[in-house]
């Protein structure tokens, strides 16, 4: 909020320096943003947090700065020269429901002339954001963002019966405000009424039908306390946000309504001439009630960790307003009705505590039990995770949590995918309207801008939450996206394996169990660069080729090869490795090349060579395939390169040998494979 | 046994190939006198297979054939050792000054990398780290960290809902009313996670993330939150040597609340465009724990205090890697992650 410097100082006994004034402030809890000179005069922006309304004011800031600066606040004095006219004669309010309004004081300026205000107060207005109107509206302004205490002023003539009733909305009545906008109102909502319509939304705004134009004469000043709440809903409903409803929404003082109502009424007749009649019209069903609270200066230091002094105590409490009893360590205190932020104890704590200063307190860490740090077993897998697709050479990436409608429906047919869609009831944008059920419509989008940009070589991944609704509750799995394009550090064009590879090592590095690669499955993907991953059978990712329609949808000209991993199929704690013997006889390599159909899967030869290979056969590995031109496409060549070694004593390449004419002969009958 | 013949002279060749060293010229007089076309000792051995009675030609053939292969590549081997090593003609320099043949190489997000960060911090002062839901109710986001419906502090923390009343957490202080209701104390924990608000503009993303922060114990006291804060901020920043101010602030769940500021990591508080010209940067939010927290979650506020704060993860990350734009992070470019790690 914007504070004109001279008006704030005006209400304290000395004038302070203003570095001092400014650095106090915000280490008393009211942070001077900004300092600069508009209008002719100096303009501070001070961020007042949203539980003191009562410091949205200059006197309010005014009392905080007295104590900061240890300077005092000049009484609030108003000089007002009453006419023999009563106002009770003149005008009459009438409070329907007194729990929304306690209090209603209104005060009349009969015989007024509209003009301009002065020149001086124009700027002073201006100065704190406040475009000035005319000499009335600007008299409720400045009392306003003087005191605080909102104002409304009426066009006597057009309140019907001179009457106020401070009354609940009829159910569909209608109310056009000062904004021009007709507003329909309902019965939760409280209207100040003359004789027979609403003419004002209480707190909010007045209506345009009574507001004070050319022709207005006498002056209704409204100066009241309304709920919070129901100010707070009403303004929400209608979209609304005045100075007025800001700061009743968060609480005003009724007992400052009388001296504001004086103030306005003084301003008034000060410049728009007129008369202000004899007396307030003050209806008050609903006296504030004063609380009181003690305060432990002993237990205070020890929560502050910090010795306080009860007269330090004490004399912030008194700057403060809440009239100090010192007894001992004790304090009894009454909260001032400004204070509807202070209700307990813990709330006095803060009060003393940011005027004795956060950076008096000394830093001590606190003495705790030694006992190591644990993390999450989640935190754990989603980090596993991300070290081991890091470890792959891929960069990782964050995209929104949040995705169009239109890709998430191209979802629902990835193998895994989580249930029904989960949408946002109030997104920011169509376009981020849907929690995201995969992370590959995320990656997609920010492939093609990678690509867009004229980036060939593509390893990214991503790892974050998928979100689902499942028989109506919602639901989170982590999953990692991988997206691979373009060439290899080496120059090579990426095919399956490249992806397949990164794959696996995210699949290692994270502990999954054993998961089986199935060909096809996915319509993301193509149908023969595809593959469905599975343990014991049920889908937990897949990997492959972009399927060309997908690719065509995100405008993407180059293969893509993308996978997706439910990481929730990990193991939750990786076992610990064991050991055994390391081999202390050398070991015999021999190649075998296989010829047989294309059929035949990898997977199938490579079981079948484990189950017939016998006890010798270390391990094994692929060291070549060809299914090039001269085989026709028909049947591939398949080079294992298989590991033989005895546990006990060095093999020879006879004993080798011969096993692997056993082999060869075993798998030609069982696959009706032959060998080059 | 004539195979015994191709045992001493394997054993010949392993002794003059060791005694020829890294000496180009040795290796080559060694190789001459084994595999030379005219007078190689191969030479010879492989004219004696002819003399041979027919029962022993096939044992001693494969023999011959395996220590050939073996002479074969023990003369490779030997003569690269000698060119590269070796102090005769021949050598070949290195430059030294080409680029290195690197793996390929993988990157961390920098949110992430920060995250880790101080994980490590607080794990090494004894804290857990804690998750939790993104998808929050509303009694943990919010009327258990005394944020009831209608409350001005739901406007600072604009929400997405979801159907049934759901919402995406606008922080992660829920997980710390989630702990507090399952665990008694003392409860020391740290949640970094992600979180949602309804808002977007220069400074403000509607998907961020936060580390949340709690300790609660008896006679936990306001010098214990300043200590600890200092100590992380001091330890996360490190080589700046930042100076470090608290000031009064405003939370819902903390009763007194702090604002946490840093002296500006790029004008060292002197006042840039960085700090708004104050020379502060504000990093994080505390505060000691509200008695009205502790009684929604069921613990004695009689009997425990405690601090909480809350850190801006991204915040934090832009400010130590002088990014200008908080959404640059959720535009899933590989090139800032490569470039940061």
């Amino acid at each position: 909020m914007k504070f004109d410097l001279a008006w704030l100082t005006e209400h304290l006994t000395t004038e302070p320096d203003a570095d001092v004034l400014a650095q106090r402030l915000t280490a008393s809890g009211f942070l001077v943003e900004l300092r600069e000179n508009v209008a002719g005069g100096a303009v501070w922006d001070v961020e007042i947090t949203t539980n003191r309304p009562d410091a949205m004011n200059h006197r309010g800031l005014a009392r905080e700065a007295a104590v900061a600066v240890t300077s005092g606040l000049r009484p609030l004095a108003v000089a007002l020269a009453e006419s023999d006219e009563a106002a009770d004669d003149v005008a009459a309010v009438e409070i329907a429901d007194p729990e929304l309004c306690p209090r209603y004081v209104a005060r009349i300026v009969r015989g007024v002339r509209l003009g301009p205000s002065p020149e001086a107060l124009q700027r002073r207005l201006e100065r704190c954001g406040v475009r000035p109107i005319n000499a009335i509206v600007d008299a409720t302004n400045y009392v306003l963002l003087e005191l605080g205490q909102p104002l409304h002023a009426f066009d006597l003539a057009r309140l019907e019966g001179r009457r106020i009733v401070v009354r609940r909305a009829h159910e569909e009545e209608r109310l056009t405000t000062l904004d021009g906008v007709s507003r329909r109102l309902q019965a939760s909502d409280l209207v100040i009424a003359d004789g027979e319509r609403a003419v004002a939304l209480a707190g909010i705004m007045g209506g345009a039908d009574s507001e004070i134009g050319e022709g207005t004469t006498d002056v209704l000043i409204e100066s009241a306390h309304f709920d919070a709440l129901t100010v707070r809903r009403t303004a929400r409903r209608l979209g609304m946000h005045t100075e007025a409803s800001h700061r009743f929404e968060r609480g005003s003082d009724p007992e400052i309504a009388a001296v504001a109502s004086d103030a306005a009424a003084e301003m008034i007749a000060r410049l728009a001439g007129g008369r202000v009649c004899r007396g307030r019209i003050d209806v008050y069903p609903r006296p504030w009630q004063a609380r009181r609270l003690v305060l432990d200066v002993g237990a205070l230091s020890a929560f502050a960790g910090l010795d306080i002094d009860p007269s330090r105590a004490a004399a912030i409490l008194d700057g403060l307003g809440f009239g100090p009893a010192v007894d001992g360590p004790r304090i009894a205190v009454t909260v001032p009705s400004h204070r509807v932020d202070v209700e307990r104890v813990a709330d006095l704590y803060e009060e003393v505590l940011r005027h004795v200063g956060y950076g008096t307190v000394p830093a001590r860490l606190p003495v705790l039990r030694t006992e190591p740090g644990r993390r999450h077993p989640n935190w754990e897998l989603v980090d596993r995770g991300r070290q081991a697709a890091i470890a792959a050479g891929l960069a990782e990436v964050v995209t929104w949590s949040f995705v169009d409608p239109d890709d998430d429906a191209l979802v629902d047919g990835l193998p895994g995918c989580p249930g029904s869609p989960l949408a946002l009831a109030n997104p920011l944008a169509q376009t981020q309207a849907i929690m995201r059920r995969s992370l590959l419509p995320g990656l997609l989008a920010a492939a093609r801008a990678s690509l867009n940009r004229g980036e060939r070589r593509l390893a990214v991944f991503e790892e974050g939450r998928v979100f689902a609704s499942e028989d109506g509750q919602p639901r989170e799995a982590e999953r990692i996206g991988v997206v691979l394009s373009g060439t290899t550090e080496d120059g090579r064009v990426v095919d399956f394996a490249d992806l397949k590879g990164r794959v696996e090592a995210i699949l290692d590095g994270t502990c999954f169990p054993v998961v089986e690669w199935r060909r096809g499955g996915s319509p993301w993907l193509d149908e023969d660069q595809g593959a469905t991953l599975e343990i014991e059978g049920a889908p937990i990712g897949c990997a492959g080729l972009l399927a060309a329609e997908l690719a065509a949808r995100w405008d993407l000209r180059q293969p893509l090869y993308v996978a997706e991993l439910d990481l929730g199929a990990a193991m939750a704690t990786p076992p610990m490795p064991q050991y055994r013997p390391l081999p202390r006889f050398p070991a015999v390599t021999a190649d075998m090349t296989v010829e047989h159909p294309v059929g035949l899967e990898y997977r199938e030869l490579i079981g079948a060579v484990e189950e017939l290979a016998g006890e010798l056969v270390e391990s094994m590995e692929l060291e070549n395939r060809y299914s090039g031109d001269e085989l026709e496409g028909r049947v591939v060549r398949t080079t294992l390169r298989l590991v033989y070694r005895h546990p006990e004593r060095s093999l020879t390449q006879d004993e080798v040998n011969a096993a692997q004419d056993r082999l060869r002969e075993a798998l030609a009958r069982r696959l009706g494979v032959g060998f080059a | 046994m004539s195979t015994s013949r191709l045992d001493e002279a394997r054993a010949a060749f392993e002794r003059d190939l060791a005694a020829a060293g890294d000496d180009p010229e040795a290796v080559e007089r060694v190789r001459v006198a084994y595999a030379g076309r005219r007078s190689g000792l191969l030479g010879e051995l492989t004219a004696a297979l002819r003399e041979l009675p027919k029962e022993e030609r096939r044992e001693y053939g494969r023999a011959l054939n395996e220590l050939k292969e073996l002479i074969g590549q023990r003369l490779e081997t030997a003569k690269e050792q000698a060119r590269t090593a070796g102090s005769g003609r021949g050598r070949r320099p290195v430059d030294v000054t080409l680029p290195g043949r690197r793996p390929p190489r993988g990157a961390a997000h920098p949110v992430h990398m920060v995250r880790r960060r101080i994980e490590s911090i607080f794990l090494r002062m004894g804290y857990d780290v804690e998750d939790g839901p993104e998808v929050e109710d509303d009694w943990h986001n919010f009327e258990a960290l005394n944020i009831p419906p209608d409350h001005p502090a739901r406007d600072d923390q604009d929400t997405f809902y979801l159907p049934g009343g759901s919402l995406l957490r606008t922080h992660t202080s829920p997980v710390q009313a989630r702990v507090m209701e399952s665990r008694e104390p003392p409860i020391r924990i740290i949640v970094p996670g992600r979180v949602f608000r309804r808002d977007s503009d220069l400074r403000h993303s509607p998907m961020f993330h936060q580390i949340e922060g709690l300790l609660v114990d008896e006679g936990i006291t306001f010098g214990h939150l300043k200590a600890t804060l200092e100590a992380f901020l001091q330890d996360l920043f490190g080589t700046y040597d930042v100076d470090i101010r608290l000031r009064p602030g405003y939370f819902p769940f903390t009763e007194p609340s702090a604002e946490v500021d840093i002296s500006c990591i790029f004008c060292h508080g002197s006042g840039c465009g960085m700090c708004s010209g104050s020379g502060w940067i504000e990093v994080l939010g505390a505060g000691m724990v509200d008695p009205r927290v502790f009684e929604a979650v069921g613990i004695d506020p009689e009997r425990y205090t405690g601090f909480a704060f809350g850190i801006g993860l991204d915040r934090l990350a832009i400010l130590l890697y002088g990014i200008p734009d908080l959404r640059q992070l959720f535009e899933g470019d590989p090139r800032l992650t490569r470039q940061l790690s």
